[in-house]
Order: C-alpha cells, then sequence, then structure tokens
C-alpha cells in the first residue's frame, strides 16, 4: 500500500521564504476556494493542502475541492503522493493542477513477491507508468512499452489489428528456445502461448487498467523467478481504488482513422501490356492473354479504417473497501478489407484492509471478450503480383474468352487464372491453377476467418501482519487464468485457397493455468544500522491447455459421385500440461542506510525435465555514494548510487510443438497417426504407432549475468541518469540439433549444446528543462546498445559448418540465416554479388570466396544480421497552462533487412512473368532496371538485397487540452477534463527501400502493413 | 473476526504444508495427450515400419514429418531415392531452386547436400522404427518379424547403394561403422536368415491382405540387386547368384503384364492410379502404397506425376486439360536429351506430340515423351525452364477401367509405386548370364529381353550386347529411380567414359571423378566411428 511521503524541496524553501516576506505585508486573512486535479483531469481526492509556515492545513474532498483561510498573497502548497508539490499563492479561487511525478511513482518498485523503495534498490529494474497523454494508437499494452525503456525492444508483428508484439529484453537469452520475456500480472505468472483470437498473454488486457509496469532485467532481480527468469521479467500492476475516495466516475474514449501509408510501385495495365509485347511479343501466347482491364489491386484492397475505444471507470470506497470498476470497449478496424477487432473488457479491483490494516485483501478479476475477424494476409502479396490488365471480376482477353465453359461462376464471379479441373464433375470443367496467383479480392471475400475469444484472469492477494508480531508478514497469492478461444474458417468453394470443395470449421484452444504462492517476510531493524528484510516462500504452477480442430469440406451439390458429401472431414484433439514447483528466498541487508546486499535463490521443480530440480541464485550490492559524508556538501548530486549485480537464471520455455510434446520430452512413449490420411494399411486399418524420441537428458539453459549500474540525479533530480553494463553468458542452449543416426527416433532433437553471449549498454536519461506553474517539460531518453555472439555451437555441428535458422525459409528449402560460432544469432548467410566496372551487379555470378573455381554453397558469407546494434527511444511533453503536447520517436541502428520483395518480385525472365501454368506475373515498376532473370540461390540469396534497415520513427504527436467546470451549473461542479489529438506511426526515416524497415525477423517478405492514425480522444470525469 | 483470523492462519499453514509435500509429486507428470501412448500398438509400429516408404510422417500429406531439417514432402523416401538416382544420370534434369536440385543436376554434391541429408536420415530412421519392432514385437509374429527384418536390410541396403560405408546398430545406440564389403555381408546373410520365415512368393492385388507387404520373391529380389552389382560394393562380381535369384522370380507366379486396356497399353498401365487393381499388379513384387483418400503423400507417386507434368501436357487424347489426372502440376523434372536418344537415335522424334503420341513415332510404347513447345536438347541445363528437354508423361492418376477415369480425388493419386516389379529380374537375368557369356545375352536372356521389347510393342533382336542391355534398363526403366547404379555397374557414372549433356554441369558434359559414384555422408553425422567417404572430408 502507498503511504504518505514528505518530499522536500529545498527550492520551494526559499519560496517559503519569499512568500513570508511577502506576508509581512498583506495580513488581511481570506477564504481561499480550492480546485485540485491531475493532468488528465481527474479530481485529487485526500490532497495536503498547507499554508507554508503555519499550522494551518486541510485535505481536499471527495471532489477535489479545499476551503482554508489564509493571508491573501501567502504560499500554499498542495501535495498528494504520486505527484509534485504545488505551491500557489493564496487567492479567493484558485485552480491546481498536480502534475505525476514519475520519481516519485518509482519510490516504490514492484519486484517479484515484495516490492522495495527505489532507493534500496540493488538491481537493474525499470519501473514505468504509462504516459496517459501521449500514447498513440494503444490497443495491447505492449504498445505502450515502445521505445520507453532501454534494454527493452517492441517490435509489433505488423499492422493487423489487435495484432501481437515481439518482445526482447537485452537481445534474448536463446537461439532455439524462446525469448519472450516473463509477464506477471497482479502476482500471476502468464505462459506465453495464446489462444485463438488472442495475440499474447498482454492482450486480455485493457491498457487503461494498467498503473505500472516493472520490468526487471538483470539476474539479481530476475532470479526469484529461477527457471523462467532469462529473458526478462515484466511486471503488470493494475489500478486500485483510493481509500476514503468518493465514487467517481470517468470516461476515456477515442475515435482513429486510419489510412495506408504507401503500396509498393508496381506496374499499372498500361505498363505491363507494355512489358509484356517488349519481352514475349504481340505474337505470343502470353500477349493473348493480357486482358483489357487497368486493374490497381493494391487500391482494392485497402480502405480508411475507422476505429474507436470506449472506457468507463468507477472508483471509490466503502468504508474500508476501495474499489475500481472498469468496462472497456475496442472496435478496431483494419486498413486490409475484412479485418477487424472487436474486445470489451471488465475489470473489478476490491482492496480491502481489515484487523487495523493487519489483513489487507488484494482481489482482482479480469474478464474479455474478443471477435476477431482476420482477413487473409496473404491478399497483401497477391495484389502486388496479380496481372493488373485483368478485370477483378471478369474474363477480358481473347484467350481466356476462348476457353469452352470458362466463366467466373466457379470462382464466385472473380477472375481466377483457370486450369483443367479434376472433379470429375461436369458443372466445373475449370479450376483454379495453384500454382498462379490468388486473385486478392477473392482471397479476401471468399473466406470467413473469425475468432471468439473468452479470458479472465483473477487474483486473490491475502497479506497478513501478525498481531503482536508486526514484523513477519504472511503472504498468499491464488491466481488463475483461463482463456478460450475458438476460430471459426469457413472458404467457399470458390475460395482459391480451397477451391470446390471448400473448406469448413474450427479450432478450440482451451488454457488453465493455476497459480498458488505463498510467502512469508520478515523485516527487521537491528542497532540503527542495520536492516533485514528476509522473505521465503514456495510456489505450484499447473499450465493445462487442449486443442480441438474440426474442419471438413463439402462436395457441391453438382458432383456426380458423391453430392452434398463431406470431403477430408478431420477432427483433431491434443491435450497437455505441466507443472513448475519452486521454493525460494530473498534476503535484503542494509548497512548504516548507505551499503545494500541482495541475495536471492530459488529452487525451481519443473515436470518438463526427468531430472525435476535446479537451483537459480542471486547476489547483488549497492552503494549509495551521495549518503557518504565526503558527498554530503555536494549539493547538486542529489543521487548517486553503485549497484553490482550477479546471478544465474534458467530457460525452460520451448516453442509449443504438438508433434514433440515438449511437455513430455523425457517420456518414453507412442505418437498415434492423426488425420484421414495418414494410413498405411498393410496391417488392421493402418493407424500408424511411431516411436516418440524422448531424451532423459535434457535441462534447463543457464544464463549468468553480471551486471554494474550507477544512478545519479543532479539539482533535485532535475536531471536523472541510470547506466547500466551487463555481461549475459548462456550455456547448455536448448538447440533442436542433430543427432547421431540410430541411436535416437528422430534426427534432430532438443539437446543442451551450444553458448552464446549478450553484452551491453543502458542508458536511462531523464530530464525536466522547466517546471514552473505554467509551464512544465519533461525530457526522456533511453539508449540500448547489445551485442549477441555465439560462442559455442559444437554438438549442433561438428565440422564447424553454419546451422541454418529453419524458421525463415524462400521457397521450399532455402534458408537465409544461419548460426555461426562468431556471429550474432540468425546473420544472414548469402552469396556476395559480383558487379560489372560500372558498379552494377552481374546476373547470377557470386563472388568464388573460397577460391576453389567454383561456385558452391561454401562460397556464402555471414553478412549482418536482424537486430540492431543501437536502439534509443526519445519522448517529450509539454505542459503549458491548460495545453499539453508531445511526442515519441523512437531510432534503430544497423539493423538489417533482406529485400525478399526485390529478390522474389524482380526476375524478369519472360518464363517467370508469363509462366507455365499460363498465367502472369506483374512486377514492381523497378524491376526492369534489376534486369534479373533466374531465381538460382546465386541470384536470389545475395547480400545485394541485404539491407541497412536503420531507421528514425516518430510513433506518436499529441496535443492536448485540459478543462474543468464545464457546464458547470448550480451545485454542479461541472466536467472536468481533456480533449486531445494524436497522430500516430507519424514518420519514418530510413534509407530502406522496403515499405517498412521495421521487421521483426528480418526478412521482408509482404507483411499486413502498419497503417497512419489519427486520433481524436476525450477523457472527462462526471 | 480475530478469532476468525486466529483459526485460519494455522489452518492455512497446514494446507500449505500438506500441498508443497504432495505438490512436488505433480511433477512425475503422466501424459494426458490423446495423441500418445505408453503402451505400444503392434499392428501400428507394423505399419509405421513400411509406412516410411511412402508417408512423410504420422499424419498423411499435410500433416506432420518424421525427419527434420527439410520440407516434408521433399523428405519423401521415394523422391529422393529418386532424387539421387535420377538427376544424377543421364535421364533426368530439374531447374527448380530448391537447395540440392542444381547440385544433384551437375554433380556437385556435398556433405551438406540438404536432400541427401534427408534421405540418408530417411533411411537410418526407418531403420530405427524396425529396430524398436524388433526390440518390443520379435517374438510375436516369426512372419511379421522376418518382414521387418527384410525392411532394415531394404534401408541398410540403400543406404550402402548411396553412401558406401554406414552407421549401424540393431538397436536404438549410438552406431557403429560397417565398411561397403561388411555391410554387404550383413544383408546378405540377414536376408538369407529370414528367407524361410517370410511368405511364399505370390502374385496379388489389392484386394488381398498381403498386398503392400514382403514375401519370399522381395527377399530374392533384393538379394539379386545385391549380387548383381557385388563388383561395385564388394570388388567381386557375384553374376551367377543374381541370375540364379532373377530365376527363383521369374519361375515364382509373377507376371509380366502384356495387355492393355480402354487404349492404355500393357506398359502405361503399371503406372496409372489402378495399377494395384488391375492386371498390372500381377507384375508388382513389392508395391509402395498410395491413396488418394487414405493414404497421401507428396514425396510418392504424386511426385512423379507431378513434378513431371506441366499444365499443358495431357495423359491421354480424350480429357482435353486433364494433364496427369490429378491437380498437381509442378513443371520441374524432365528428360534429358539422352534418354530421348534411346528411343530416337536419329533425333528424328517428332516436335509437337502429347505423351500419348510420341509411342507411335518411337515404335516403342515406352516412349512416354511430351514434345509440343519442348526443345529436345538441354540448351540451358539447370537453368532451363521445364520446356528445355522433353516432358515425361509416364506416371499418371487415370484408371484403366476407362478411357477418362480419374483417380478417388481430385489431388492426391491411387498410383502405388512398384518399388521392386518383375521386369527387373527379366534385365538382371538377361545382362548377369550375359556378363558370363562374352557379353553377349545367351539365347534365354535374349528371350527375356524380347519379352519386355515385345510387351511394348517394339521390334525385336537376336542378341544383345552389354550396351544394348545398359540402354534397354534405360529404356525400361527409366525415371523409375534407378539409372544410377546401372551406369556404376557399368563403368559410366563418375569417370569419363560416357557423358551427357550436363554432367558434371558442363554442357556437352564434363567427366567427374568416380569419388562421386557414392555420396557424402552428410557432415554432422560423421563423428564418433562414422568416417567421411573418398573425397568429401
Amino acid at each position: 500500500m502507498m503511504k504518505q511521503v514528505n518530499i522536500h524541496f529545498p527550492l520551494r524553501m526559499l519560496g517559503l521564504i519569499l512568500g513570508l516576506f511577502l506576508s509581512v505585508s498583506a495580513f488581511a486573512q481570506i477564504d481561499v476556494k480550492g480546485h485540485v486535479k491531475d493532468a488528465a483531469g481527474e479530481d485529487i481526492i485526500g490532497a495536503t493542502v498547507r499554508v507554508d509556515g503555519t499550522q494551518t492545513a486541510t485535505v481536499t474532498d471527495f471532489e477535489g475541492n479545499f476551503v482554508l483561510k489564509a493571508n491573501e498573497g501567502a504560499n500554499i502548497t498542495i501535495s498528494y503522493i504520486g505527484y509534485q508539490a504545488v505551491t500557489v499563492k493564496a487567492a479567493p479561487t484558485v485552480e491546481v493542477i498536480l502534475q505525476d511525478d514519475q520519481t516519485v511513482l518509482q519510490d516504490v518498485v514492484v519486484i517479484g513477491y515484495g516490492a522495495v523503495k527505489k532507493s534500496d534498490l540493488t538491481g537493474s529494474v525499470t519501473a514505468l507508468k504509462p504516459d496517459s497523454k501521449n500514447k498513440g494508437l494503444v490497443v495491447n499494452p505492449q504498445d505502450m512499452l515502445a521505445g520507453k525503456v532501454a534494454g527493452v525492444n517492441i517490435t509489433s508483428n505488423d499492422g493487423t489489428p489487435g495484432g501481437g508484439a515481439q518482445i526482447r529484453v537485452r537481445g534474448g537469452s536463446s537461439l532455439n528456445a524462446s525469448n519472450d520475456p516473463l509477464i506477471v500480472i497482479d502476482g500471476v505468472a502468464m505462459d506465453n502461448n495464446g489462444v485463438k483470437g488472442l495475440a499474447n498473454p498482454l492482450s486480455m488486457i485493457n491498457p487503461q487498467d494498467i498503473e505500472s509496469f516493472n520490468v526487471l532485467k538483470d539476474a539479481s532481480a530476475t532470479a526469484i523467478y529461477g527457471s523462467r527468469g532469462s529473458n526478462g521479467v515484466i511486471i503488470i500492476t493494475t489500478k486500485k481504488g483510493r481509500k476514503g475516495s468518493a465514487p467517481q466516475v470517468s470516461y476515456a474514449g477515442s475515435l482513429t482513422i486510419s489510412q495506408k501509408k504507401k503500396t509498393l510501385d508496381v506496374m499499372d495495365g498500361d505498363q505491363f501490356r507494355n512489358l509484356i509485347k517488349d519481352i514475349c511479343g504481340t505474337e505470343s501466347e502470353a500477349y493473348s492473354v493480357l486482358g483489357t482491364a487497368n486493374t490497381d489491386w493494391q487500391d482494392l484492397i485497402y480502405r480508411t479504417a475507422i476505429s474507436h475505444d470506449h472506457n468507463v471507470t468507477l472508483a471509490g470506497a466503502v468504508g474500508n473497501l476501495p474499489y475500481r470498476v472498469s468496462v472497456g470497449y475496442t472496435d478496431q478496424q483494419g486498413i486490409l478489407k475484412t479485418s477487424d477487432f472487436k474486445r470489451v473488457t471488465g475489470a473489478i479491483n476490491l482492496s480491502p484492509s481489515l484487523l487495523d490494516d493487519h489483513l489487507t485483501l488484494n482481489l482482482n478479476a479480469k474478464g474479455m471478450y474478443s471477435f476477431s475477424q482476420y482477413a487473409d494476409a496473404g491478399a497483401v502479396g497477391a495484389a502486388t503480383s496479380m496481372d493488373p490488365t485483368q478485370d477483378p471480376y471478369a474474363y477480358t482477353s481473347e484467350y481466356h474468352k476462348a476457353m469452352a465453359g470458362l466463366t467466373t461462376d466457379n470462382f464466385g464471379g472473380y477472375f481466377e487464372w483457370p486450369t483443367g479441373a479434376a472433379f470429375g464433375d461436369p458443372a466445373w470443367p475449370w479450376t483454379y491453377e495453384r500454382n498462379a496467383t490468388k486473385n486478392p479480392v477473392a482471397m479476401l471475400n471468399e473466406k470467413d476467418d473469425r475468432a471468439h475469444s473468452r479470458a479472465f484472469i483473477g487474483s486473490a492477494d491475502i497479506d497478513y501482519k501478525i498481531h503482536g508480531f508486526e514484523d513477519l508478514r504472511l503472504h498468499l497469492t491464488l491466481g488463475a487464468d483461463i482463456s478460450k478461444g475458438r476460430q471459426f474458417t469457413d472458404h467457399t468453394s470458390a475460395s482459391p485457397s480451397n477451391i470446390y470443395y471448400g473448406n469448413h470449421g474450427w479450432e478450440q484452444i482451451t488454457k488453465r493455468n493455476l497459480q498458488l504462492s505463498a510467502y512469508a517476510q520478515y523485516y527487521k531493524d537491528f542497532g540503527k544500522i542495520h536492516h533485514f528484510d528476509i522473505m521465503g516462500g514456495y510456489e505450484w504452477q499447473n499450465f493445462w491447455r487442449s486443442k480441438i480442430n474440426n474442419y471438413w469440406g463439402a462436395i457441391p451439390n453438382t458432383n456426380p459421385e458423391n453430392p452434398g458429401g463431406f470431403y477430408n472431414w478431420n477432427l483433431y484433439k491434443y491435450r497437455t500440461e505441466n507443472y513448475l514447483v519452486s521454493f525460494f528466498g530473498r534476503m535484503n541487508y542494509t548497512l548504516m542506510d548507505r551499503y545494500m546486499l541482495t541475495a536471492t535463490v530459488r529452487d525451481d521443480g519443473s515436470s518438463r525435465f526427468q531430472d525435476h530440480w535446479a537451483l537459480f541464485p542471486s547476489v547483488a550490492l549497492a552503494w549509495k555514494i551521495n549518503e557518504e559524508a565526503f558527498m554530503k556538501n555536494v549539493s547538486a548530486v542529489s543521487d548517486l548510487k553503485l549497484r553490482l549485480g550477479w546471478g544465474k537464471t534458467g530457460q525452460q520455455e520451448l516453442p509449443s510443438d504438438e508433434n514433440l510434446s515438449v511437455d513430455y520430452l523425457w517420456i518414453p512413449s507412442y505418437d498415434i497417426s492423426t488425420g484421414t490420411n495418414g494410413y498405411y494399411p498393410v496391417t488392421g486399418d493402418g493407424t500408424l504407432y511411431r516411436p516418440k524420441n524422448y531424451s532423459p537428458d535434457l535441462k534447463w539453459e543457464t544464463t549468468t549475468t553480471y551486471n554494474i549500474g550507477l544512478d545519479f540525479g543532479l539539482f533535485n533530480q532535475r536531471f536523472t541518469a541510470s547506466i547500466d553494463a551487463y555481461l549475459r553468458k548462456t550455456t547448455d542452449l536448448l538447440n533442436y540439433a542433430p543427432i547421431a543416426a540410430l541411436s535416437s527416433y528422430r534426427n534432430q532433437f532438443w539437446q543442451n549444446i551450444g553458448d552464446m553471449e549478450n553484452k551491453g549498454i543502458e542508458v536511462t536519461l531523464g530530464f525536466k528543462p522547466i517546471q514552473t506553474n505554467d509551464f512544465y517539460w519533461t525530457v526522456d531518453y533511453n539508449f540500448t546498445y547489445n551485442h549477441n555472439e555465439i560462442t559455442d555451437l559444437s554438438g549442433v555441428t561438428t565440422d564447424g559448418s553454419p546451422v541454418p535458422n529453419t524458421s525463415v525459409k524462400i521457397g521450399t528449402d532455402k534458408y537465409l540465416q544461419y548460426n555461426q560460432v562468431g556471429y550474432p544469432m540468425n546473420s544472414f548467410y548469402v552469396y556476395q554479388q559480383a558487379y560489372d566496372k560500372n558498379g552494377n551487379a552481374i546476373e547470377n555470378a557470386v563472388v568464388d570466396r573460397n577460391g576453389d573455381g567454383q561456385i558452391t554453397p561454401d562460397d556464402r558469407y555471414f553478412y549482418k544480421k536482424p537486430a540492431p546494434d543501437v536502439t534509443m527511444g526519445l519522448s517529450s511533453r509539454m505542459e503549458y497552462k491548460n495545453f499539453d503536447f508531445g511526442f515519441s520517436l523512437r531510432a534503430s541502428f544497423n539493423n538489417y533487412v533482406f529485400d525478399n520483395i526485390s529478390a522474389g518480385m524482380t526476375n524478369m525472365n519472360p518464363n517467370e512473368v508469363y509462366n507455365s501454368f499460363h498465367a502472369l506475373n506483374n512486377r514492381p515498376v523497378n524491376a526492369k532496371s534489376e534486369g534479373r532473370y533466374t531465381y538460382a540461390v546465386t541470384a536470389q540469396i545475395v547480400d545485394r538485397y541485404v539491407h541497412n534497415a536503420s531507421f528514425l520513427k516518430c510513433d506518436n504527436i499529441t496535443l492536448g487540452y485540459s478543462f474543468a467546470d464545464l457546464f458547470k451549473c448550480g451545485n454542479w461542479h461541472g466536467l472536468a477534463g481533456r480533449v486531445y489529438g494524436t497522430v500516430s506511426n507519424v514518420f519514418t526515416i530510413t534509407n530502406y527501400d522496403g515499405l517498412d524497415p521495421e521487421i521483426n525477423n528480418g526478412y521482408d517478405n509482404q507483411m499486413y502493413p502498419r497503417p497512419i492514425s489519427f486520433i481524436f480522444g476525450v477523457n472527462f470525469n462526471l | 473476526m480475530k478469532r476468525f483470523i486466529q483459526n485460519i492462519i494455522p489452518a492455512a499453514a497446514l494446507t500449505l504444508l500438506f500441498g508443497m509435500t504432495s505438490c512436488t509429486k505433480d511433477l512425475d507428470v503422466t501424459p494426458i495427450d490423446p495423441n500418445l501412448s505408453l503402451e505400444v500398438n503392434y499392428d501400428g509400429l507394423f505399419n509405421k515400419c513400411y509406412g516410411n516408404m511412402a508417408l512423410q510422417g504420422n499424419g498423411g500429406a499435410n500433416g506432420d514429418c518424421d525427419i527434420d531439417g527439410l520440407d516434408g514432402g521433399t523428405t519423401g523416401f521415394i523422391r529422393q531415392m529418386w532424387n539421387s538416382n535420377e538427376l544424377t544420370t543421364d535421364e533426368a534434369i530439374c531447374s527448380w531452386g530448391d537447395d540440392g536440385i542444381q547440385q544433384f543436376d551437375y554433380n556437385s554434391y556435398d556433405a551438406s547436400h540438404p536432400m541427401l541429408n534427408g534421405y540418408f536420415n530417411r533411411l537410418t530412421t526407418g531403420i530405427s522404427y524396425c529396430n524398436e519392432y524388433l526390440r518390443v514385437a520379435s517374438e510375436r509374429d516369426a512372419q511379421k518379424t522376418a518382414e521387418i527384418r527384410f525392411l532394415r536390410a531394404l534401408d541398410y541396403y540403400l543406404l550402402m547403394d548411396a553412401f558406401g560405408g554406414v552407421p549401424f546398430s540393431e538397436t536404438l545406440a549410438t552406431p557403429s561403422y560397417k565398411t561397403r564389403p561388411e555391410i554387404y555381408a550383413w544383408i546378405e546373410s540377414e536376408l538369407k536368415a529370414i528367407e524361410p520365415a517370410m511368405a511364399d512368393a505370390r502374385a496379388k492385388n489389392s484386394s488381398d491382405f498381403m498386398y503392400g507387404r514382403a514375401d519370399k520373391a522381395a527377399v530374392w529380389m533384393l538379394l539379386m540387386r545385391l549380387y548383381f552389382n557385388a563388383e561395385v560394393y564388394t570388388g567381386t562380381a557375384q553374376w551367377e547368384k543374381a541370375a540364379e535369384y532373377a530365376k527363383k522370380v521369374i519361375d515364382s507366379s509373377y507376371q509380366l503384364n502384356t495387355t492393355g486396356a480402354n487404349g492404355w497399353s500393357a506398359y502405361q498401365m503399371l503406372f496409372m492410379g489402378d495399377n494395384g487393381e488391375s492386371s498390372a499388379a500381377n507384375e508388382c513384387i513389392f508395391a509402395v502404397l498410395c491413396d488418394g483418400k487414405k493414404t497421401t503423400s507428396w514425396g510418392t507417386s504424386l511426385f512423379l506425376m507431378a513434378s513431371t507434368y506441366d499444365t499443358d501436357m495431357d495423359a491421354t487424347a480424350d480429357d482435353p486439360g486433364g494433364n496427369n489426372g490429378t491437380s498437381e502440376k509442378w513443371a520441374g523434372n524432365r528428360a534429358r536429351y539422352d534418354l530421348v536418344h534411346k528411343f530416337f537415335p536419329n533425333d528424328n522424334a517428332p516436335t509437337d506430340a502429347q505423351g500419348y503420341q510420341m509411342k507411335v513415332a518411337a515404335g516403342d510404347d515406352r516412349a512416354l515423351f511430351f514434345s509440343k513447345g519442348h526443345t529436345l536438347r538441354n540448351e540451358l541445363g539447370y537453368f532451363g525452364d521445364f520446356k528445355d528437354g522433353y516432358g515425361v508423361a509416364k506416371f499418371i492418376n487415370y484408371k484403366s477401367t476407362g478411357a477418362v477415369v480419374k483417380g478417388s480425388d481430385a489431388q492426391f493419386p491411387d498410383t502405388d509405386f512398384f518399388f521392386f516389379r518383375l521386369a527387373e529380374a527379366y534385365l538382371t537375368y538377361a545382362e548377369a548370364t550375359a556378363r558370363l557369356n562374352g557379353d553377349q545375352t545367351t539365347p534365354e536372356g535374349t528371350e527375356l529381353i524380347n519379352a519386355l521389347r515385345t510387351r511394348a510393342n517394339t521390334e525385336t533382336k537376336t542378341v544383345y550386347t552389354l550396351s544394348q542391355i545398359l540402354d534397354e534398363w534405360s529404356r525400361e526403366f527409366y525415371f523409375e529411380g534407378r539409372r544410377r547404379v546401372d551406369l556404376i555397374r557399368h563403368g559410366k557414372f563418375g569417370g569419363s567414359s560416357y557423358k551427357w549433356m550436363w554432367k558434371g554441369g558442363a554442357k556437352e558434359g564434363r567427366s567427374f571423378s568416380a569419388n562421386l559414384n557414392i555420396f557424402a555422408i552428410p557432415a554432422d553425422q560423421v563423428k564418433g566411428e562414422i568416417k567421411q567417404n573418398l573425397g568429401y572430408e
């Protein structure tokens, strides 16, 4: 619980003295009536109002009003926890706006299983209160963290409404295992697997309900989470009601208009007709296939999207029972037609304290219902390569008109590239040619893909300070995270991906995670200089998950053999679970308020490994240098602290793979065949039993982190800085790697082999250039440098040959990124382009780098990597009187991207433009100058397509105006609130030629584009 | 309230204590996945050992894959046996961009070749499945145990044929290394040991429960192949033994398919959607099963027909636009010049023939080539498109029960792949006896070759030389996944005695070292006792 803290500002003392001077000349006492609110216009209840230099003081009432007597012109100071104190001159009416104080907020930092004062912190932890004013387009909570925290990189996957993001804390510690941080919401640790319709566990939380994020980065902070701490921990605390507060209703709403930023510059109908004339001739079949239309396919699939968002909150307290209830509704339309995300969230928090505040309860229930309508994102790519001379809804070429019986009827009225059908159905003489580009409009309209998801997170925190032995607290957390998502997918019989039979059905994923944590915490001061804080606890977690899917095709009624029958009806069921049982403890010891020691240990038991148990320790030291005698006189330095930390953390989260059963990797068993077409009936019905590979030796990856940090503040924290340097060594990497033949039932399997290293520097700067009553300006900046290097792969590869990253594939089996000792993970492994003397790339000619006289795969080399070296974030917020103005910038340096759009679409070979399937493929306007003619690997997987995609992005710009007393009449104080306008994803400065340089895995391949959005919003309190 | 608290705290503490001790037991999980079984199903494991030759994994064509590191369809047993034995020779060339294709086409494969790694792993994984069956079920059914040992010997044979010395183990264990002669000897003794327990040799079709399983004739066929190539494998020729086992098969109840149906030739019927049901089944000694509904794969007969067709090729004049009878046409593999040349020694093939028309011009039912819009010579080699060389219209999903009857599914074929067919015994007998007869066929050998040629409606001769026999192997068995072995046996693969277009990557052919007769052991398998082959270290 928060408590009142006194904050002393020597500068304010000066004002106070001045005020005293002034008060000598003006004795007349007046009634000062005032109203206190926060920057968002919310009334502040219970703020302390004091006439400086006197005993006269009061607190604000439920509506933020106060009345007191003071000499006219006297200084009145208004203070409230979490806000910066403000001093105003006494006048008959005063209006006071308190500004959030980040440093005050950070006074208490939530860490695992408890909280500490920021000043006592020994580890690398960043606390962040979301910027309520300049937040841009926020649908998922992670959007609020992007660019805000040093060492944390957040990259949204793409522009899908309600979509997920990649979150990396300090570069990630794993090669093949998960690099996602652990997310803890109100004490409940989430698993990282979403269900249908939920991109990640964060998407079930309404961003408006979030009070704070705490990002634990180094091992001394995360080791308390043991086997899940290696990739950092993000602790989310949601908002609560306030004790002694009157019921208060507030509303926040916004309307967003989103548009595509730019599209790929491909040929229009006439340009393409000319191209075919040039390269194939007017007598060619290709020329006869050309249509007569001029279709801008990209224009047909995008739209201006309108989204809106509403939140209503009721907060207050009944006696000892503070409560907060909120309801939110989001409807986010995607710019790709047919994509839409609707979400309803509800949250209830009750935080009563009983028995003289000895027993405090914090009860949270959060519910969410979402409805996602997915567009077939393949339409993005199809729209760029679909022939622009074809009419979307008709056959216009003589070639097609001459094909007997060819109409658009079997294609839902759409143009599709035709080929002879083999359905044995006279009504379907032609079908869609599956090797040709699909009609993107048909892809969107002939597929109906939607998901309904429900999620519930409930947690009960019970904290009891033992009567008569108040130094000991017992704490119990019970948590449940239950979600269910069902995705229905219907392809009509005209849908090009499931032509004729169509496909219908659904998939449902249910997960149920239960958690019980209990710990006891003991605080004790010995003498005046020793302070102990010891905690020990136990945790039990069960992660249970099931999946059912059921899909079938429907044979059209015109089929002579089985009209209206089922086609390939498939039912699949899957269930899995795992347990974590842990014992953990932490000791904090502070000597003379200056020297701090923290030691933690966690003994984790996981059902995923045969040898269940492993121990994860950490130690950290901190030295508050500014408390030393020799620093007392250096008044400019308001804070100076050195931190040192060491610890070991683990990683056990493997990519969910039903085929491998990652929860049961150590248990010998057999896989039973699934589906209807995988029988081999040489005996019985042909069901297959495959001996499943298993490994009793698997264990955790271990990451050892060394961290050194320095925090300092100058001029009463007007300027603050935090610098951390770290070295993270991961050993026993969980690698999916080749195994000696005949010694296992699979040729590759999970093994603990290989080491990796991350080292980096993080800098966080806070600066308040202007701080006056009317004008307030803060600038926050963060800088992150991370270098990743693989230090050992022996076992994964014996002859030192690079190991492919199989998650990025070009074509069927061409890999782009490889891992090799001495290089960052997932580096591009490409041929080196040869150029002629004019500097033009020579088609299909690459450098024979090993000089053996021939071009072989051994001539590839490591050239750059997708992860940036340096990322930065800068946000500025200015408030002048009732106006506020803010912006956020984010930059990334030396992140490289393989431009697969150029590599894949610039092939000008007439046989590629008009392929053997009698279908034309459009080309980018610049393709002719590229002049490429093959898809040979030596023409495609070449360094010329790897580009530096460094960028500077402006995430959002906001202008807002706050008001009070709107429509005030009679006794009603009127509306207080704020109106604002925001532009989100405003601009990008980059040298990269593709549409967007920000690509998670460095492989630019026609992603759903991120839109630019214009947001108009209003918040008010009733 | 205070009393309530005073009661609840100890109660909670007790519950917790109880919880802690019992909850650590939760870590000893038992799988709840309904797709997993802790108990074996003997029939299911038996099916898996066989199914490894046809299926990529445990769930059909679009299900999971047993082998990691390659696309599921690409790991197909037949597909990689085919690629390694056809693309590397004078019969086939492919222009796909997949990593590995160019190296096959140009004989520049090495230890990091992805498809050879896939083939190696498909075979060794198959051996592990068989080892598992023998571990848990060897005492149950003598005939089934013998069949699994046969499958294991077959996997080892193919592994030895492709990779020379091999990793070896009869249980799930770190393998030892057997040189080519050592594994040869093991396969020989293993096959002889199981022969008595196998089912009797008997021609059958898919209505017979033994169809798709190996019988004594399959053991003889494998022994025959082993002896036939013994000189390559061990340095000592075994022509008599090869002829002996060929004769056993020839004298069994298996029969050549000599009568066509509904306009389809007798030869074409071997490669059609109902080859397991029609009279063609009598020629099949060991079938790899496919079924458009129940047994689907991207790597078996679908690969053979889809990779060789584009949308311009038609299998029958009666169904324009029907192509190969499936919806799949991938336009990849086509004939090298040298293959067509075997049928048209004067290079006078008609230039606008459909697959069903070429046989007339060739005077040979086996010339199932498509030339319309294609060039005869592969001018551009790997970099050429599908029209650069003739199309091969051999494998299709039409049924011989009518002119235009297609298989049961529009996408996946019913066409079984005849892993061993009787004609192989005919040619083996003819060649083995010719080797013992001054490299000229014996009258009995001539008769057998003529039986095949008569079936193909082409003229016969009274005697055949060794090189004519080698050409006959190509005419009879082209695109069936065995050419490399025949060329090696005749000394015409590695080395300079025979060149074909784009051999070694040069347009007119360039000889390469005979070291390349054996492929490289995959780099990540060269550890412990396992040695790399000569020339790849």
